[in-house]
């Protein structure tokens, strides 16, 4: 019998050959996320993002408009340009100098009659991918033909939030990445499960209120809200960390994880994306950033001093006691969510190799896990 | 052939606007012809009219969206001297019948529910005419998009379809702008305008520098008189904008005229109305001349390009057009020629009006 996490089979999260057709058939076929808007904002500058098995860089032109292409150079296949940076109106290739303009089409080749008389450059253009914004991300799809980004988020948008992303500015301290060492699907699994919340996070996330959570599926995306505990909502001006960004009658955590492994989380006080990134079949990126109300320094200064007290008395905790620490910064007993998902995420990643790993019935409050793994072996091509 | 023979429409209402320099006129379709009088935003009617015994055809712009619930109409501004458009000003009047040809034109925006880009448009002039039914259309029809419209006038009384533009902004005021330009703002005008001066290079780079795309597929359209489209049309391409995402309709103006080229004569099969007849057209004449001197009666209205109401497919042979702002190099790729502006280059032709 092979050994299974619910519906997928254990090699699901440690092969290659796994890997290797999510990387084909999910992330090379779906809108990923390259970034923030700012990061893109005058013309000339440029960025890259790997989107599955492709290289896609996004420039703006003088028009202000974004253009994405595959970051191949047409002659030999050579990578065009590297990381983020600015140009004027042209890019080179650093193999033979072939230049091709913002537009995509190759302008010019070094000593082009002696080395290869007359060529045809209107059929050398660079190829195209697509590119849109949505909710203050820069999206790309390395199909130029692929179906607008309204048609694959549309139907998420009346239940992730009253947030305006737009309207709200980048908060440095937000953006942080680091790796996970366990396999994509078991960070967006961990993402996802209703169950783990009131457990895992027992004194980290205690002020929204787990039980009262709503999720459903929409496609193959994931929609999840919660509202907060009494203890919270009473007199919530005074609790907020940072000034308020949605109205009173929307409160609560909103907590999408849209597909595939696009997380975002808004809640009263701001708005964070947590996107999950496959390295490898056992090997995750996670990047955040977020956002705050466009507020001066005085009014977070004062919102943060206020809501000092009730923290205080509220009390996060880690779920271990400090005297059964491992280590200096043992993360189940720092008292921060984050490193407790990730403590359990590399503990479960691990047990996977072991001949007696077997899974037990999954909770109610598990059945998106289940949920998400059926949407996985659609996307592959194999629901059983 | 209905779609390119006149229908006489009766006249719903008309409205009077700038003070009566110019008329909105709303037509009657009734529902027999709803589906030939079907339009898309954009494109224009062809109208004939006879005044003083003599036949006058002209095009107008629809100034209404198929999206809104509005009647089909246009507006028409007067021009000094102009027969047609002061005939309209003065004489036109509700329960008038008039010959109308149903919308033709491939200047258009069609809007899709899941389609999601940002339009700019640029106009002068009655040019908002087509623009504002476009600009109409995206908001009624297109949800996930963006507008932003750039409109040049002499002062704020000869801005057309004002209160009708104010209201699209004030119902979507996240989702467009509107950006008036005056080249003679009066000095005692409260009117709000955003600059002064024309639709030139440093008005078009500050509409988009203040209004960035946010959705990524942006689109260009650009409508008014003369030289202007001709002028926009640079501007854009010199901020890197793609000669594919530029759309521009000639109001008024001719655009270019190319006489390079004298044509020759020659015979053309002339397929009309399914019939096939044989015409021949002598040295320097159109097309279009030829099969009406022929005693043929081949669709036209402006007869300078700009309508697009001759147009036919050229199956064999080949022409010269003299001007063709009224199709887009797309159009032409598959054949399509204006019969009014071609001239024979091969002795034989086949020529079919579709
Ligand atoms: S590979 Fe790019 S120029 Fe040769
Ligand atoms: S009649 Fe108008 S383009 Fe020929
Ligand atoms: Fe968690």
């Amino acid at each position: 019998m092979t050994r299974k996490l619910h519906l997928l089979p254990v090699e699901a999260y440690t092969s290659r050959d796994w890997f290797d057709r999510e990387m084909r058939d999910i992330f090379s076929k779906t809108w990923r996320y390259a970034g923030f808007m700012e990061d893109v904002s005058e013309p000339g500058q440029y960025i890259t993002v790997q989107a599955g098995l492709n290289n896609i860089f996004i420039v703006m032109g003088r028009d202000r408009r974004l253009r994405a292409f595959h970051n191949i150079c047409r002659h030999r296949g050579t990578q065009l340009i590297r990381a983020v940076g600015k140009t004027q109106k042209a890019l080179t290739c650093p193999y033979h100098d072939w230049t091709y303009d913002l537009e995509g089409n190759l302008i010019s080749i070094p000593e082009e009659e002696e080395e290869f008389g007359k060529v045809d450059k209107s059929c050398l253009g660079l190829k195209p991918a697509r590119v849109d914004i949505w909710k203050s991300m820069i999206f790309v799809h390395p199909d130029p033909d692929a179906p607008s980004i309204a048609e694959w988020f549309g139907p998420v948008e009346p239940h992730i939030g009253p947030h305006v992303p737009e309207e709200l500015v980048e908060y440095e301290d937000l953006n942080t990445s680091y790796e996970i060492k366990a396999n994509w699907k078991i960070v967006v699994e961990n993402y996802i499960d209703v169950y783990h919340l009131s457990h895992l996070h027992s004194s980290t996330l205690q002020m929204y209120d787990h039980k009262a959570g709503k999720f459903h599926w929409e496609g193959p995306h994931y929609m999840f809200w919660e509202p907060p505990v009494d203890a919270f909502l009473k007199d919530q001006e005074s609790k907020l960390i940072a000034p308020r960004v949605i109205p009173k009658d929307m409160n609560g955590a909103w907590v999408p994880m849209l597909f595939p492994g696009i997380g975002l989380a808004g809640s009263e006080e701001g708005w964070n994306i947590f996107i999950i990134e496959p390295l490898g079949p056992e090997l995750t990126r996670v990047s955040n950033r977020g956002r705050v109300s466009n507020s001066s320094g005085w009014e977070f200064t004062k919102q943060s001093m206020k809501s000092s007290m009730f923290w205080t008395k509220f009390g996060l905790s880690g779920k271990y006691e400090a005297h059964d620490a491992m280590s200096e910064d043992d993360p189940m007993v720092a008292g921060d969510f984050t490193g407790e998902d990730i403590y359990a995420c590399e503990q479960q990643q691990k047990s996977l190799k072991s001949p007696y790993f077997e899974t037990g019935p999954a909770a109610v409050g598990e059945s998106q896990v289940v949920e998400h793994q059926r949407v996985i072996l659609e996307w592959l091509g194999d629901d059983e | 052939m209905s779609q390119r023979n006149f229908h006489p429409l009766t006249i719903l209402g008309t409205r009077e606007e700038i003070g009566g320099m110019a008329k909105t006129v709303m037509f009657d379709v009734p529902d027999a012809l709803r589906e030939t009088f079907a339009w898309r935003a954009g494109q224009h009617l062809s109208f004939r009219f006879l005044i003083n015994g003599e036949e006058q055809r002209r095009s107008y712009s629809i100034s209404s969206s198929p999206f809104t619930g509005d009647p089909l109409r246009i507006t028409v501004k007067r021009v000094k001297g102009g027969v047609v458009s002061n005939h309209i000003n003065d004489t036109g009047q509700k329960g008038d019948v008039i010959d109308v040809m149903p919308p033709f034109g491939s200047f258009c925006l069609d809007p899709g529910e899941n389609t999601r880009r940002t339009h700019y448009f640029f106009g002068a002039g009655s040019g908002i005419t087509p623009l504002y039914a476009m600009l109409s259309s995206v908001m009624a029809a297109e949800p996930n998009s963006f507008a932003h419209l750039a409109y040049g006038n002499n002062n704020e009384k000869s801005v057309l379809l004002l209160d009708e533009l104010n209201t699209v902004w004030e119902t979507n005021p996240e989702r467009m702008s509107i950006h008036h330009v005056f080249s003679k703002p009066g000095f005692w005008s409260s009117a709000d305008y955003w600059r002064k001066g024309i639709v030139d290079k440093p008005v078009i780079e500050a509409l988009i520098a203040e209004n960035p795309p946010y959705a990524q597929d942006a689109q260009y359209y650009v409508c008014g008189p003369g030289g202007m489209n001709a002028a926009v049309k640079a501007v854009l391409m010199s901020l890197d904008v793609p000669a594919g995402r530029i759309h521009m309709e000639s109001y008024g103006g001719v655009g270019e005229v190319d006489t390079s080229v004298e044509g020759i004569a020659a015979t053309a099969s002339v397929t009309l109305g399914g019939k096939q007849h044989v015409v021949d057209i002598a040295k320097g004449q159109t097309v279009l001349e030829a099969a009406k001197v022929a005693g043929l009666k081949p669709p036209f209205s402006c007869q300078s390009g700009v309508c697009g109401a001759c147009r036919a497919t050229l199956a064999d042979g080949t022409v010269h057009m003299l001007a063709r702002m009224a199709l887009e190099d797309r159009d032409i790729s598959k054949g399509a020629i204006l019969t009014c502006q071609s001239l024979a280059t091969s002795e034989k032709l086949t020529v079919k009006y579709d």
